[in-house]
């Protein structure tokens, strides 16, 4: 049974630097809910294809469509997302011109800080107040740009002053803070680049704590080859011994960055499958072993 | 003439080693080369000796006839607009906290950014040979795509949604029918904050006609410049590389060379003995189970390599997977004699 330190809140985002697997992860942590009896909806929050496509052929639209047993899915795309949040979200009066409205909000969307983050970030927000999954799981945006979405909330206070922007601003902020509700989860792979982005989007989150961290995976991680470097010199040359140099020297580097990350649970690297698929579901099955 | 490489792909996929590799290998074969780099990991920025983050070439010291910039795009965008806008323009646009989000978030602003330094580089006639390692966003498609949405953006799009209809003079669009539509939406919304970006939006059209220009004159670079496109076996590097070339199509330079970076020997993939009287048996079976892990990863690059270079017609070029990622000039240079034929490209 997965280790439910991982996913034992109402709405979990999962992010990560591009190319480490997060899509991948999310799919995989959805199997394991739906496996363990949940009903789950995942969403994707920037990109149609992302997670969904280890766990549909088909690409998603924004209404929740069920995808596998107990898991639903959707994808937020921007323009009914604005829709959705001035009809839905926003208490403006009734009598207000709703097409000069529609045109404003797009505009600002476009132009003011935190307006088109805060209405994408709402859709998960939105779907955990009114649906009734158990889990709500967030193919979120890469590492890069996390940030500026969980910080919308503050970036519209700091922009408006008052109205009903601010207040679902305020309310939206709360949500995603709430401890006992939502947790981040950061994929990253054992190398350089992820690593330093992961370094510098927890200390983000220890300066300003807008999300509670789950933890971090680190993904495609090597298996030790138990062969010291004497033992792989006694090889006689050729594709053994390259193959073992090569593991070892790759091992030993992953072993160096996976150090100056928190303690977290270490996902295998999947030799000869990388159909969408199949890693969801190989994910998934790691997730009942893998323990730390 | 300077000859244009441009190298793009998706991040991680090893873009910004193998621009420094291409580019090294180019000033060792007498070409006074430049090359422009976007975010590169620590080591490899401390190998070019560029620690400080700016538009301006500076040599490399361990490798004569190379220079080497890392793209700053706030500074970027401030010299943009310093030579589109009128001083007082200019004054009000970059003290703007809406132009600092704009082109913060506007994915297209960081690749324009990186379009505007290489028209740069080129018109400065001081290289041979110029190396655009490009943004990672949208896999590459964003750099080629950036000009033509930059030029939207600060045509107006956004002004004609406030407005509903064609574009208004600055004095006309608090006359007509946008003024009143935008107190309303300002007094529902909560604040003071479509007049003001109406007022800067007003402002940010007045770099139209400058930029629009260069817009241009980047995209004629563009058609000139040879591309290469860089990417892995793996899922995600893949989609993106699909996706330049579904969607490319229109481009004329369309790039006709894949490098495929981290690939493993091909004779890993057959399976032999391990002949060797001496080795303890628990050795014996490590290795043996060790190769034919790597033999499946061998098979799979094989497979996905094979499918797209059919259904593209595109000419792929193996890189092998080097363990240590290179950390000095020398370093970069051998990565590049692995490949010949991407080194064919740094003459």
């Amino acid at each position: 049974m997965i280790d439910s330190r991982m996913i034992d809140w109402r709405m979990v985002f999962v992010s990560g630097k591009g190319g480490v697997g997060k899509s991948a992860i999310t799919a995989s942590l959805a199997l394991s809910e739906a496996r363990r009896g949940g009903r789950v909806l995942v969403i994707g929050m920037v990109e149609s294809i992302g997670a969904a496509s280890h766990l549909s052929a088909q690409p998603l639209g924004y209404e929740p469509r069920r995808v596998r047993p107990g898991i639903d899915a959707l994808a937020v795309n921007r323009s009914d997302a604005l829709d959705e949040y001035l009809r839905l979200q926003l208490p403006v009066p009734k009598a207000a011109p709703t097409r000069v409205l529609t045109r404003a909000l797009s505009v600002l969307a476009e132009t003011a800080p935190g307006v088109r983050e805060i209405v994408t970030i709402g859709k998960p927000v939105y779907e955990m107040w009114r649906s009734n999954y158990d889990l709500v799981l967030v193919d979120a945006p890469p590492l890069g740009q996390l940030f500026s979405y969980l910080r919308a909330p503050s970036t519209i206070a700091e922009l408006v002053p008052a109205g009903p922007i601010r207040a679902q601003a305020e309310r939206m902020s709360a949500a995603l803070g709430d401890p006992e509700a939502a947790a981040l989860i950061i994929v990253t792979t054992p190398d350089e680049l992820p690593v330093r982005e992961t370094q510098e989007l927890l200390g983000q989150i220890e300066a300003e704590p807008v999300i509670r961290l789950a933890g971090v995976v680190a993904n495609r991680v090597l298996p030790d080859l138990s062969l010291t470097d004497t033992e792989i010199d006694t090889l006689p040359s050729g594709p053994h011994q390259d193959a073992a140099r090569h593991h070892h020297e790759v091992y030993t580097r992953q072993q160096r960055w996976l150090n100056e990350l928190p303690d977290g649970p270490r996902l295998p690297y999947l030799f000869g499958i990388h159909t969408a698929g199949e890693v969801g579901e190989k994910l998934a099955d790691v997730w009942e072993e893998v323990s730390w | 003439m300077t000859r244009v490489l441009v190298v793009t792909g998706a991040g991680g996929v090893g873009k910004t080693t193998l621009s420094a590799a291409l580019a090294v290998g180019a000033a060792r074969n007498g070409l006074r080369t430049c090359v422009i780099t976007v975010d590169p990991a620590r080591r490899l920025a401390n190998a070019l000796g560029i620690d400080s983050l700016t538009n301006h070439p500076a040599p490399v010291t361990a490798q004569p006839g190379l220079s080497a910039a890392m793209l700053d795009v706030t500074a970027a965008w401030e010299a943009m607009v310093h030579r589109h806008a009128d001083p007082d323009v200019a004054d009000r646009l970059l003290t703007n906290p809406f132009f600092r989000a704009l082109a913060d978030r506007f994915p297209a602003a960081q690749a324009y950014a990186a379009g505007e330094q290489m028209a740069e580089h080129i018109e400065s006639h001081r290289w041979d040979l110029l190396v655009v390692d490009t943004p990672p966003a949208g896999g590459g498609l964003d750099f080629y795509r950036a000009p033509g949405q930059v030029r939207e953006v600060v045509g107006g799009r956004l002004l004609k949604w406030l407005t509903g209809a064609g574009l208004p003079g600055r004095r006309a669009l608090f006359r007509i029918t946008a003024r009143p539509a935008l107190r309303i939406a300002d007094t529902v919304l909560g604040g003071p904050l479509l007049e003001e970006i109406a007022e800067f939006l007003m402002d940010l059209r007045s770099l139209y006609d400058g930029l629009s220009a260069r817009a241009r004159s980047i995209e004629r670079h563009l058609q000139r410049a040879e591309s290469i496109v860089v990417t892995t076996a793996e899922p995600t590097p893949l989609r993106e590389a699909r996706r330049f070339f579904d969607e490319l199509q229109d481009v004329t330079g369309r790039p006709s060379t894949v490098v495929f970076n981290k690939q493993l020997p091909e004779d890993w993939s057959v399976s032999r003995n391990l002949r060797s009287p001496g080795l303890a048996p628990e050795v014996r079976s490590a290795a043996r189970d060790n190769l034919a892990r790597w033999a499946s990863e061998v098979h799979l690059q094989r497979d996905i390599k094979r499918e797209f270079a059919a259904r593209y017609r595109l000419h792929l070029v193996d890189v092998p997977w080097a363990a240590d990622p290179p950390t000095s000039v020398d370093a970069l240079a051998r990565l590049l004699n692995l490949s010949p034929e991407l080194a064919e490209y740094a003459h």
